[in-house]
């Protein structure tokens, strides 16, 4: 069986490191994975007009409903930001203000992170961990932070462990039952009844 | 008299974030301080979520935030943090930008258990951004403000607490007013 990752990634330079550790990270499951998996990344740099847009009303139009989509309906996802003022970049925390509350419930997802200095690492464990427990998505215990200095080296060592996490944690989980949401539609005349 | 900026990180111009600024600003202009508004919905939303700083009301913002003596940041629990617009602006000031200026951060939500989101989040954020002077703000339930009626209501428990943390905010913007200047 093939299973699906959706990689969301936040980099807004070009080219982005934040972007090439979420590929990274998404081929290290995918390896563990027996190379049985798909990979779809959204780059929310390119979605940042319908992101803000969707902010404002409520509603994922166009691109960005296609990426919210592939997010929801993954098999696993991997989510990756650059670090500014010890947190999320904005535009990253926008995407998931978007997101339906219970969208990601159950949803095994590594968490990664870019930035200039290593001394936000825990940024990780302080901002984003708990973004992900609110949204009741499972988290690995292996996040993976990536300073501008640690590229090569132990970093590679770091996201196959992550990777491998998040590959075990997927083959584990039954695939998620999606929902019709027009299947149960509540009929019309209880509808009209509640107005009285 | 000092320069306020408030800064509003809601989506929504009919929000519950504005009814509290709304009566902020008014007893910041009662006390006599200048206030300048921004809402960042109000940006150049590309600009805004790529960290275009080039752009021109993008510059203009970052001129408020410069002017001002004092920062008041409003932001709705969203998924138990502040908004990723407010979240956005922030990620464009220069480094030091906060360093010197009495920062507040006023924050509403849905459920009392949301209040810890101003301090597991927004001050740590604002701390990490270099606020050294930064007052306690205040937390308000979203059901102890009424959006009907011409700019909204706040209930008086609410607004007394408000009007506690506001003036530990001008307090602090007194004090600073007679600190020597560091060269």
């Amino acid at each position: 069986m093939t299973y699906r990752l959706a990689v969301v990634s936040a980099g807004i330079g070009e080219p982005s490191s934040t972007r090439l550790l979420a590929e990274r990270l998404a081929q290290a499951t995918g390896q563990a994975l027996g190379g049985q998996a798909e990979i779809h990344v959204v780059a929310l740099r390119d979605l940042a007009h319908e992101v803000a847009n969707a902010v404002l009303t409520g509603f994922p139009a166009g691109a960005l409903r296609e990426a919210v989509d592939t997010v929801v309906g993954a098999d696993a996802l991997i989510a990756v930001t650059p670090i500014f003022n010890a947190s999320y970049s904005g535009l990253f925390k926008s995407f998931f203000d978007v997101l339906e509350p219970d969208s990601l419930a159950g949803k095994p997802v590594l968490i990664g992170a870019t930035g200039g200095t290593p001394r936000h690492s825990l940024a990780l464990e302080h901002a984003l961990r708990p973004l992900f427990a609110y949204l009741r998505a499972v988290v690995v215990p292996t996040a993976v932070y990536a300073a501008a200095e640690d590229w090569g080296g132990q970093l590679t060592d770091r996201i196959g462990l992550a990777g491998g996490e998040l590959a075990n944690l997927v083959a584990g989980t039954p695939k998620p039952v999606r929902q019709d949401p027009y299947e149960n539609v509540v009929p019309f005349e209880q509808l009209l009844a509640g107005n009285g | 008299m000092s320069t306020v900026l408030t800064l509003s990180g809601s989506p929504s111009p009919d929000s519950r974030t504005s009814v509290l600024l709304r009566h902020t600003q008014e007893w910041l202009v009662d006390q006599e301080h200048e206030v300048l508004t921004l809402h960042v919905r109000d940006l150049p939303t590309s600009a805004l979520l790529v960290a275009n700083t080039e752009h021109p009301a993008i510059r203009h913002a970052l001129g408020l935030v410069r002017r001002a003596d004092g920062l008041i940041v409003a932001s709705p629990v969203y998924r138990a943090a502040y908004s990723g617009l407010v979240k956005a602006f922030l990620d464009l000031l220069p480094d030091g930008a906060l360093a010197g200026k009495v920062v507040a951060p006023l924050a509403t939500g849905g459920t009392q258990g949301h209040l810890v989101a101003m301090d597991y989040s927004l001050r740590p954020m604002l701390s990490a951004m270099g606020a050294d002077n930064l007052v306690p703000g205040c937390f308000v339930l979203d059901r102890l403000i009424q959006l009907a009626g011409e700019g909204g209501a706040m209930d008086s428990s609410a607004l007394a607490a408000v009007h506690v943390a506001l003036s530990q905010f001008g307090a602090a913007l007194g004090a600073r007013h007679r600190l020597p200047v560091v060269a």
